[in-house]
């Protein structure tokens, strides 16, 4: 059944979310799905990779701790253009763990945006997404 | 002399009160008596400030070159010094280089080579040594020093001190500053500093250490400064590790709140119209609630921050009326709740502030909420900004709630101390207002309370105006200023991280 409040697009932005807290994705999925993204959910941070390195997404929202590949060493591999090489996703680190700022600077250097994802609701995080070009 | 001086007034005083004043005899003689105390007291002050404390530097430093059992003292220090504190430090640094020199004269008549036995010591000792001279300059380093930092002497020798150690320190109190407070103004200083930190180069580890340093003026072999480095890094990052298990618990109460936001805003969408205006009402309080403690939780992580000094504030040019309107709107839900509502004045054109848009949005954060919390049956919080006579731009937050009494006023921008009164009635750990404070400091503004019992209070706080900060305190290429909650955190303005 067609739920009223989403909203249709006709090229929808392709969404990658890489969470391992399911419940956390599962907010996302919808907040986005509502707004128009298409969007796909990887938990595991080797397979993440994978998909995230096939080029076919618009945004990548990329938590930190995540199991067998952690968030940064995705982050890295990604921003590598050996490795992999022009990548046009946005990235978006998504995380609760907080870091030393000179750590995070270095991280927020690579990254597209740095959201702490206890401080936005899933909306205001669509809506801090609507607004990356 | 001074009672000599007093007679004479005394007797002059009591002749002319009795002879032309027409006093009685016993209050002319009274007089007298003041007039003269009086004398005696300024004279004797002018004779100690001008003759005895000279002569008594002089004696101490004598003593500090050749010490006399019992009757040491430590170096003279002529910071106390009223009047002739020019002449008396440049004595002083005459007599310290005479010693000096005669001790090399000493060692010399003897037959010894001079300087064996203490470069001898300073090559050997186990603690990293540094000799600088008037301007800085590396002259010497022992191999301590050469191991510790992981360069060789040869790339020691000759270079600025402060091309060579990045040193952070926990507060405004830099040895930089130390340094260019006693030159010209001490014959000798010295200093010491906790929990220095070192950031020697790229994939070097950081070094945690205490530092010592003296300051000769005159020294006969040009040698100025003298330091000395204490290793506590393993100490030092054990503590560090405290603020990793606070960052790990923050990590561990941030998700759950993630979810229970996340819930909440999926249960306002979906029964938005189809529940009673109680059920929305209960679910804007658990919105404000949810809001409320991730507030929280950030204040536990920032004061830990603070604490070990690795909160960093980047002052970018900001405008403070779009700042101020945001933070209010995010935080509108919690008064609302409470049926306050929260009036702003802005006056127009205000110019543009130095600030770190994140925490200061945090202070504004936290004096609301202890406005809301402290306004009883009060509805009305007032939140004003201007710019004030001093050109510092103010904002001001005012509720007509319950006050705060005089004697804990002075207590209020203390860790943990809450109103005893009301600490049954009103949540809260007393972090906010003590975050509040660094935070404000470390913008170069002031924070302050004016309180009365039953009436409400007054929280107010001044930012610089961005175009008024002075050139030495903007970096080098114009970027962002950086800041540590405790002040400035660059020792000097030739070393960037």
């Amino acid at each position: 059944m067609d739920n009223p409040d989403m909203i249709k697009v006709d090229s929808p932005r392709k969404v990658l979310i890489i969470e391992d807290e399911h419940f956390i994705g599962e907010l996302y999925e919808r907040a986005l799905l509502r707004s128009g993204y298409e969007v796909t959910i990887n938990v595991d941070g080797v397979k993440a990779l994978s998909e995230a390195q096939t080029n076919a997404y618009d945004i990548i929202l990329l938590d930190l701790m995540l199991p067998n590949l952690n968030g940064i060493e995705i982050l890295r591999t990604l921003r590598d253009p050996s490795a992999t090489p022009n990548l046009k996703a946005k990235i978006i680190i998504t995380t609760n763990l907080e870091q030393r700022d000179d750590i995070r600077a270095d991280i927020e250097k690579q990254a597209d945006g740095y959201v702490v994802k206890a401080e936005l609701t899933p909306s205001e995080l669509v809506e801090f997404l609507d607004n990356i070009k | 002399m001074g009672f000599l001086l007093e007679n004479i007034l005394f007797g002059v005083t009591v002749y002319f009160s009795y002879q032309y004043g027409g006093l009685p005899i016993y209050m002319a003689l009274a007089c007298g008596a003041i007039v003269g105390l009086i004398c005696f007291s300024v004279f004797s002050v002018t004779i100690s400030n001008a003759i005895l404390m000279p002569l008594k530097m002089v004696r101490q430093a004598i003593l500090h070159i050749s010490p006399v059992a019992d009757e040491y003292e430590g170096a003279p220090d002529p910071k106390s010094l009223k009047i002739g504190r020019d002449l008396i430090v440049n004595l002083i640094g005459q007599l310290y280089q005479i010693a000096s020199v005669a001790e090399h004269e000493l060692v010399a008549a003897k037959g010894e080579k001079p300087g064996i036995s203490h470069e001898f010591i300073a090559s050997t000792m186990p603690l990293p040594l540094f000799i600088l001279d008037d301007s800085e300059t590396i002259k010497y380093v022992n191999q301590s020093a050469s191991e510790y930092i992981g360069m060789e002497v040869d790339e020691l020798v000759g270079k600025n001190i402060y091309m060579v150690l990045d040193m952070a320190f926990p507060s405004d109190s830099t040895f930089d500053r130390w340094l260019k407070d006693v030159k010209g103004k001490s014959a000798t200083a010295s200093e010491s500093w906790e929990r220095v930190r070192l950031n020697v180069r790229e994939n070097h580890p950081t070094l945690l250490f205490d530092l010592a340093a003296y300051y000769n003026q005159s020294n006969s072999d040009g040698n100025s400064t003298y330091i000395i480095l204490f290793d506590h890094t393993k100490q030092y990052s054990q503590d560090d590790q405290a603020v990793s298990f606070v960052a790990l618990s923050v990590h561990e109460l941030r998700t759950p709140l993630t979810l229970l936001r996340g819930y909440i805003e999926v249960f306002e969408q979906e029964l938005k119209g189809n529940i009673t205006p109680e059920l929305e009402d209960f679910m804007e309080k658990m919105r404000a609630a949810s809001e409320q403690l991730t507030a929280f939780v950030n204040n536990i992580l920032n004061v830990a921050r603070i604490d070990d000094d690795q909160m960093e504030l980047k002052l970018q040019e900001e405008d403070w009326q779009k700042i101020l309107t945001h933070s209010i709107d995010a935080i509108s839900l919690r008064a609302k709740v409470r049926g306050i509502e929260l009036k702003l004045e802005i006056d127009p054109g205000l110019p543009t502030v130095a600030a770190d848009r994140l925490s200061i949005q945090e202070v504004i954060n936290n004096i609301i909420d202890n406005a809301i919390k402290y306004s009883g049956e009060s509805k009305e919080i007032k939140i004003t900004s201007k710019l004030n006579p001093e050109g510092l731009v103010e904002t001001t937050v005012v509720d007509y709630g319950l006050g705060i009494s005089t004697n804990i006023l002075p207590n209020l921008f203390t860790k943990f101390y809450r109103d005893h009164r009301n600490r049954a009635q009103i949540g809260g750990t007393g972090l906010g207002l003590y975050l509040s404070k660094a935070i404000v400091s470390a913008h170069g503004g002031n924070i302050w309370v004016k309180s009365k019992v039953g009436s409400g209070s007054t929280f107010g706080f001044t930012l610089v105006p961005y175009g008024q900060l002075s050139k030495d305190k903007k970096s080098d290429n114009g970027d962002d200023l950086i800041r540590g909650a405790h002040g400035w955190i660059k020792n000097h303005s030739y070393y960037k991280r």
